[in-house]
């Protein structure tokens, strides 16, 4: 809060090294400004992309692996995607699927390309299809074992069955029983994850275009450019995204809050 | 079968990029097309045994600043999560608690930087954990707070009735049953100050190097042999942990079910 009452003061021209007294031409500058507006979109986008795309690919490989999630090295190996910071995870994009990366030199041994010129690029295209696939091979691992964990305490094979007997087919049986628990369940994970990557920064920075480019990455970038006009500028574009991002929370939240509270006080 | 099969193609898809980072960090040429590398030198390696490398110091100053993020935080999140779990808003609290991984490190650091720089704390490594300590004492009350269950608040107050002082209580009673969740508490608020980039580069004010940071500039000059070398060396302590026990990566996924669902 008290970071906010900083930024809010900065962007109006109240506090800073260029200070001139109260002021909201920034705010009306940053404000009619279409980049904020494409920036919070394209965030929006992608973050609702990655997790979109992450959570499919985890339901899909829950329902096709089954209790073999639990066995053997696979069940360790999920979570070797935790000990990698997103930095590393960007590197790891740039290697793994640029022109020269190795999925090209996989596609060049196939006989499929026959120069990198020839792969098609994944990385720094304004589609964020980088941004994409480096967030689903950090976040799939991550959902696969939350996915699993809710089928265990929920116990979800018990009622599926129950829903077999009953007469429902397997695809029914998932869609209507086993689906809405595990979104249900997983629903506070998700939310929260949401909002981390619509703020992603070191992916965005490594793998993303210049343009259009995340919010993080055009706050940081306006922050630190050589002019210094430019940096309340910066503090309003935080302070909006802040404030989005913290109402976005609070909505996803909110019937949660009050559910507590309500057990709480009974 | 092709369970089976598709268990197998997983698993060496999780472990590739570490078998790639390997091979990077030690490769000399690599040129396109070729799958693997074509000559291999360990030069970097073995001058990160040499006291004077600068890796080592770089890695050493990460490591103590995590390790002391990491044992503030718990402390802090230990006593703080005591009082968060019995608040009649305790729902609210925890969404409150959110926020710093809500609005972003870059956000963060961009809202504390001005005040940083008039207590001069911008540019030094005190600066970069206090901003650390954000979101590890958040990340740590978010943990902690389910510790206190009424299983654990009845054997407290079983022991003051039995005539246990305060600190008796808190040395004999709790500390021994949060010792599990305080190791897992430590572990993740490491990680979280390990992992940090966007608060060391904006309050550390480009004089504060970390791994990340290191990892960050020899990635931009090109030099991705180096840039591997700090990947490795960056993922050296989960995957140790992930070695020695699932749980302290696993509590990631546990904990915040359970502190999430109330």
């Amino acid at each position: 809060m008290a970071g906010l009452a900083f930024m809010l003061l900065y962007s109006t021209g109240v506090i800073g090294l260029l200070a001139t007294g109260f002021t909201l031409r920034y705010w009306s500058h940053v404000l009619i400004d279409g980049q904020t507006w494409i920036s919070l979109a394209y965030s929006a986008l992608l973050g609702s992309a990655s997790l979109g795309a992450s959570l499919v690919l985890a339901l899909a490989l829950q329902a096709a692996l089954g209790v073999r999630l639990r066995t053997g090295a696979l069940r360790g190996l999920l979570f070797l995607p935790m000990a990698i910071p997103p930095i590393v995870a960007a590197l790891l994009s740039v290697q793994m699927l640029g022109n020269a990366g190795l999925l090209s030199r996989v596609a060049h041994a196939a006989g499929l390309v026959a120069r990198p010129e020839d792969f098609p690029a994944l990385l720094y295209t304004p589609a964020g299809l980088g941004i994409v696939i480096t967030h689903v091979m950090l976040v799939t691992p991550f959902l696969l074992l939350m996915l699993d964990r809710i089928e265990r305490h929920a116990l979800l094979s018990d009622l599926e069955q129950m829903a077999r007997t009953l007469g429902a087919s397997p695809w029914q049986a998932w869609r209507r029983v086993c689906l809405p628990v595990l979104l249900r369940a997983g629903a506070p994970v998700l939310s929260v994850y949401l909002v981390v990557l619509m703020g992603a920064y070191e992916v965005p920075l490594l793998v993303g275009a210049q343009y259009p480019s995340m919010i993080s990455v055009l706050i940081q970038r306006r922050f630190s450019q050589f002019d210094m006009g430019t940096r309340p500028e910066a503090y309003v574009l935080a302070s909006i995204y802040a404030c989005l991002a913290a109402g976005l929370l609070l909505v996803l939240f909110a019937p949660r809050a009050r559910r507590s509270a309500q057990e709480h006080g009974a | 079968m092709i369970r089976r099969a598709l268990a197998w193609t997983l698993s060496v898809l999780l472990v590739m990029p570490v078998i790639l980072l390997v091979l990077l960090s030690v490769a000399r040429h690599w040129t396109w097309p070729a799958l693997l590398p074509t000559d291999l030198q360990w030069r970097q390696w073995q001058e990160l045994t040499a006291a004077s490398s600068t890796l080592v110091a770089v890695a050493l100053r990460s490591l103590g600043l995590s390790v002391g993020v990491a044992m503030v935080a718990t402390i802090l999140g230990f006593l703080s999560s005591r009082s968060v779990a019995r608040h009649p808003r305790q729902g609210q609290l925890l969404v409150l608690l959110h926020l710093p991984f809500a609005v972003s490190p870059v956000v963060l650091g961009v809202s504390l930087l001005y005040a940083f720089l008039r207590l001069h704390l911008a540019g030094h490594i005190a600066g970069v954990m206090l901003a650390q300590l954000i979101f590890a004492y958040a990340y740590a009350v978010i943990l902690l707070s389910g510790f206190w269950n009424s299983q654990v608040l009845t054997l407290a107050e079983l022991a003051i009735s039995l005539g246990a002082k305060r600190p008796q209580v808190w040395f004999r009673v709790l500390l021994p049953l949060a010792r599990p969740l305080l190791f897992v508490c430590l572990f993740q608020t490491f990680m979280i100050s390990w992992f940090d980039y966007a608060l060391t580069l904006l309050i550390g004010d480009s004089q504060v190097t970390t791994l990340t940071v290191t990892l960050y500039q020899y990635f931009s000059s090109g030099d991705i042999r180096l840039a591997a070398t700090c990947a490795l060396l960056l993922l050296a302590p989960p995957l140790f942990a992930l070695g020695i026990n699932h749980r302290l990566l696993s509590a990631t996924v546990v904990t915040r079910l359970e502190a999430q669902s109330d």
